[in-house]
C-alpha cells in the first residue's frame, strides 16, 4: 500500500513539474516572440552550427560566414536558444511521465487505473512541437507555424492540466460520489462551449501576433479611423501565405492587418461576455464552495486578462505585458477547464440497469 | 438539507401541475431527452446502421435509411424512457441512479408514460408505412422484450436476466438488415449473436461496481445472488466466447481481413481487462471494463462499416 501510495505521488509531483515548466516554456517562447528573436538562431536545432550561442569574435566571424544573410544578435540567439533548451527538458519530463504511466498501468500491484492514453497523446503533442518549433525556423515564421506551435503549447498544457486534475480525482468511485445536481450539471457542457470559444479567440489571438497586427489598431474600443471600410476578409485569414524569403515582420498590407486585429477585439467581446455570463450563472447556482470558487477565479482572470489586452494598446505593447496577455490566456483556459471537469456529468449508463 | 429541502420543494411543485402540458414539457426538454438513454440509443442506432449496410452490396437508399434510423432510434428511446419509469422505484433507493429525471421530481410518471407511447407509435407508424411491416414487428418485439420481459419481469426474477433479456439489446442490426431486404437473413443473425454474447459481460462488470446498489433494492443481479467471484469467472469466460463468436464473420466469408485484424485485437484488450478483473482487481477495475466494453463494441461496428466499404468481399 505504502508503495502504492509513494508511487501516485511520485507520478503526481512529476505531472506537477512539467505543469509548471510548461508555463515557463509558453513564457519564453512567447518572449522569444515578442523580443523578435524567434530567427536568433537561422538553423535548427543547432545556432550557428554550435550548441550554444555564438559569443567570442572567432566563433562570430564564423557564424556570420556560414550565413550570410543573418548577422549574429547574441541576444536574440539566447533567447531561441533558452527556449529550445527548456523546451528539450520539457519533452524528456513529459517522455518520462509517459513511460511510468504504462509502467504503472502494466504492474500488478496498484490499486487504480493510471491513465495511460492521454500521457502518450500529449507525448506525441509535444514530439510535434519540436517539429513546429524546427518549422518557425526553417520557413522563417510562417504565421500558420507561428500560431499552430503557440496552439500546440497551450495544448500540452491543458492536457497536462487535465492529467493532473485526473490524478488528484481519487478514483473512479469518487466521480460517482461527486455528483452535481442537475440544475448545474448543464453549465458543464457550456463550460465546454466555452472551451471552444476561448480556444478560438486564443487561435485569433496567435494569428494576430504572428501576422504583425497587434499595432495595427492603437485606439479603444476597436479601432481607429473608418475601421469598418477598411476589413478586407480577402487574404487576412488566407492559412498558407504566398511563398516569401521571410515573413518576419509580417507580409499582409495594412487594411489586412486591421481586419485580423478588429477581428480579435471582437472576439474579445464575445468571449468576455460568454465567460462573465457563464461564471455569473455557476456562481449564483452553485452551491459547493469549490465550484463558486473556481467561478471567482475564471472571472477574475478574465478581468486581467481583459485589462492587459487594454494595456497593450493603451501602453503601446509593451513587453512585460504582451508576454503577461499570453500567459494570462492559458491561465484563463486552466480555470475554465477546472470548471468543465467539477462539472462534468458521470455520464456511463447500460440499457440494462 | 436545503438541498433536501429544495428536492421536496421541487416535488411538491411537480405534484402541483400533474397534467401533461406543453410549455412544462418545452422546459423539461433536458428530462425527456435524458430518460430515453441517448447514448445508448446512439449505439443501437449505430449497430442498426452496420447491420444496414452490410445487408446490400452498395451504397443504402436514402428512402429506406432516414425512416428506418429515426423510427429505430424512436423505439429504442420509448423502450429506454419505460424502463426509467419501471424502475423509478428502485432508482430512488440506489445511490448511482437517483439523481435520474423521474426520481428527482423532473418529469413526472403520467408525463413519462405519455412521452414513451407517443415515440413508440411515432416510430412504429414511420417504420410500418415508410419502411417494411417485418421490420416494425421486429422492432415492436424488441421493445417488449426490453421494457416489459426484461426491465418488468427478468430484471426481478433471475440472475441470468441479463443473458436472456440481452437478445433484445442485441437486435438493432437485425432491424437494420431487416429494413433493407425484408427477409431475415443468417449473416444479419450472426451481428445479433455478437452483441448477445457481448452483453452478459459487458452488464455484469457494472453490476459488479454496483453490487450494494442491487442488494439494497433485492435486484438479484449474478454478483449478488452468486457472488462477485463466480461473476467475475463468468466474464472471462464470455470474454472467451465473444473472441470465437467474433471470428465466425469473417469465417463465413462476410468480412475480409481488417475486420478479422480489429477483432482479435479488440477482443484480446477485453480479455485483458477481463483475466485483470478476475486475477488482480483494484477498486477502479470493474469500471474501466464496462468502459471498455462500450468502446469495444463500438470501434468492431466501425471496423465491420470500414471492412465492407474498403474491402468488399466478392
Amino acid at each position: 500500500m505504502n508503495q502504492q501510495v509513494r508511487s501516485r505521488r511520485n507520478l503526481q509531483r512529476l505531472v506537477l513539474t512539467s505543469l509548471l515548466l510548461t508555463i515557463v516554456v509558453i513564457g519564453l517562447g512567447a518572449y522569444t516572440r515578442l523580443t523578435h528573436a524567434g530567427l536568433g538562431c537561422p538553423d535548427w536545432p543547432t545556432c550557428y552550427g554550435l550548441i550554444d550561442v555564438p559569443q567570442t569574435s572567432a566563433q562570430i566571424t564564423a557564424a556570420e560566414k556560414a550565413f550570410p544573410d543573418r548577422p549574429v544578435e547574441t541576444a536574440k540567439a539566447w533567447n531561441e536558444m533558452i527556449h529550445r533548451y527548456f523546451a528539450g527538458s520539457l519533452g524528456l519530463l513529459i517522455l518520462g511521465i509517459a513511460i511510468y504511466s504504462i509502467k504503472l498501468r502494466l504492474s500488478k500491484h496498484t490499486a487504480s487505473q493510471y491513465p495511460v492514453i492521454l500521457p502518450i497523446v500529449i507525448l506525441s503533442i509535444v514530439t510535434f512541437q519540436a517539429a513546429l518549433g524546427m518549422w518557425t525556423v526553417t520557413l522563417k515564421l510562417m504565421p500558420i507555424i507561428v500560431m499552430a506551435h503557440l496552439l500546440g503549447g497551450f495544448t500540452t498544457l491543458s492536457l497536462l492540466f487535465l492529467l493532473y486534475l485526473r490524478l488528484n480525482a481519487k478514483s473512479m468511485e469518487n466521480q460517482g460520489a461527486n455528483l452535481v445536481d442537475w440544475q448545474l450539471r448543464k453549465y458543464g457542457r457550456y463550460a465546454l462551449l466555452g472551451i471552444s470559444i476561448l480556444t478560438a479567440q486564443i487561435a485569433l489571438g496567435g494569428w494576430t501576433s504572428s501576422n504583425y497586427a497587434a499595432m495595427s489598431c492603437v485606439e479603444l474600443p476597436i479601432c481607429q479611423g473608418d475601421w469598418l471600410s477598411d476589413l478586407s476578409f480577402e487574404n487576412s485569414f488566407d492559412l498558407i501565405p504566398p511563398s516569401k524569403d521571410t515573413y518576419e515582420f509580417g507580409h499582409l498590407a495594412h487594411n489586412e492587418r486591421v481586419t485580423i486585429h478588429v477581428t480579435h477585439r471582437i472576439g474579445a467581446i464575445i468571449t468576455g461576455v460568454f465567460l462573465t455570463w457563464l461564471a455569473l450563472m455557476i456562481f449564483i447556482k452553485a452551491r459547493n464552495h469549490r465550484v463558486k470558487s473556481a467561478a471567482v477565479a475564471l472571472f477574475s482572470l478574465l478581468v486581467l486578462q481583459i485589462g492587459l489586452g487594454i494595456s497593450n494598446i493603451w501602453f503601446s505593447l509593451p513587453l512585460n505585458i504582451a508576454v503577461a496577455h499570453n500567459l494570462v490566456a492559458a491561465c484563463l483556459m486552466l480555470s475554465l477547464i477546472t470548471l468543465a471537469y467539477k462539472l462534468r456529468q458521470n455520464s456511463q449508463e447500460s440499457l440494462y440497469e | 438539507m436545503s438541498k433536501v429541502i429544495n428536492k421536496s420543494l421541487d416535488i411538491a411543485i411537480d405534484t402541483n401541475e400533474k397534467h401533461f402540458s406543453l410549455t412544462h414539457t418545452l422546459q423539461n426538454w433536458r428530462a425527456y431527452y435524458d430518460i430515453t438513454k441517448p447514448k445508448v440509443v446512439a449505439l443501437l442506432v449505430l449497430t442498426a446502421l452496420v447491420g444496414m449496410s452490410l445487408s446490400v452490396p452498395d451504397g443504402l437508399p436514402w428512402q429506406l435509411l432516414l425512416p428506418a434510423m429515426f423510427g429505430i432510434a424512436c423505439l429504442s428511446s420509448a423502450a429506454a424512457a419505460i424502463n426509467h419509469i419501471v424502475d423509478e422505484k428502485i432508482d430512488t433507493i440506489m445511490g448511482r441512479t437517483h439523481n435520474r429525471p423521474l426520481p428527482e421530481g423532473r418529469i413526472s410518471v403520467e408525463s413519462a408514460i405519455i412521452f414513451a407511447a407517443c415515440l413508440a407509435l411515432i416510430g412504429f407508424v414511420v417504420l410500418y408505412s415508410l419502411v417494411n411491416p417485418l421490420t416494425a414487428f421486429l422492432t415492436l418485439a424488441g421493445l417488449v422484450g426490453y421494457s416489459f420481459i426484461y426491465t418488468l419481469y427478468l430484471k426481478r426474477a433471475t440472475p441470468q436476466n441479463i443473458t436472456i433479456g440481452g437478445l433484445a439489446g442485441a437486435i438493432p442490426p437485425l432491424l437494420g438488415w431487416t429494413a433493407m431486404t425484408n427477409e431475415i437473413a443468417p449473416n444479419a443473425l450472426l451481428l445479433v449473436l455478437i452483441i448477445f454474447t457481448w452483453t452478459p459481460p459487458h452488464f455484469w462488470a457494472l453490476a459488479i461496481h454496483r453490487k450494494n446498489d442491487y442488494a439494497k433494492v433485492n435486484i438479484p443481479m449474478l454478483p449478488v445472488t452468486h457472488g462477485v467471484s463466480f461473476t467475475k469467472t463468468q466474464i472471462l469466460l464470455y470474454t472467451v466466447l465473444l473472441f470465437v463468436v467474433c471470428l465466425l464473420p469473417y469465417l463465413v466469408g462476410m468480412s475480409n481481413w481488417l475486420y478479422l485484424l480489429g477483432a482479435c485485437s479488440l477482443n484480446l484488450i477485453f480479455i485483458r481487462y477481463a483475466w485483470q478483473l478476475k486475477f488482480n482487481a483494484t477498486a477502479d477495475t470493474a469500471m474501466a471494463t464496462f468502459k471498455f466494453s462500450i468502446v469495444h463494441l463500438m470501434l468492431l461496428f466501425i471496423i465491420l462499416l470500414l471492412d465492407h466499404y474498403w474491402l468488399p468481399m466478392a
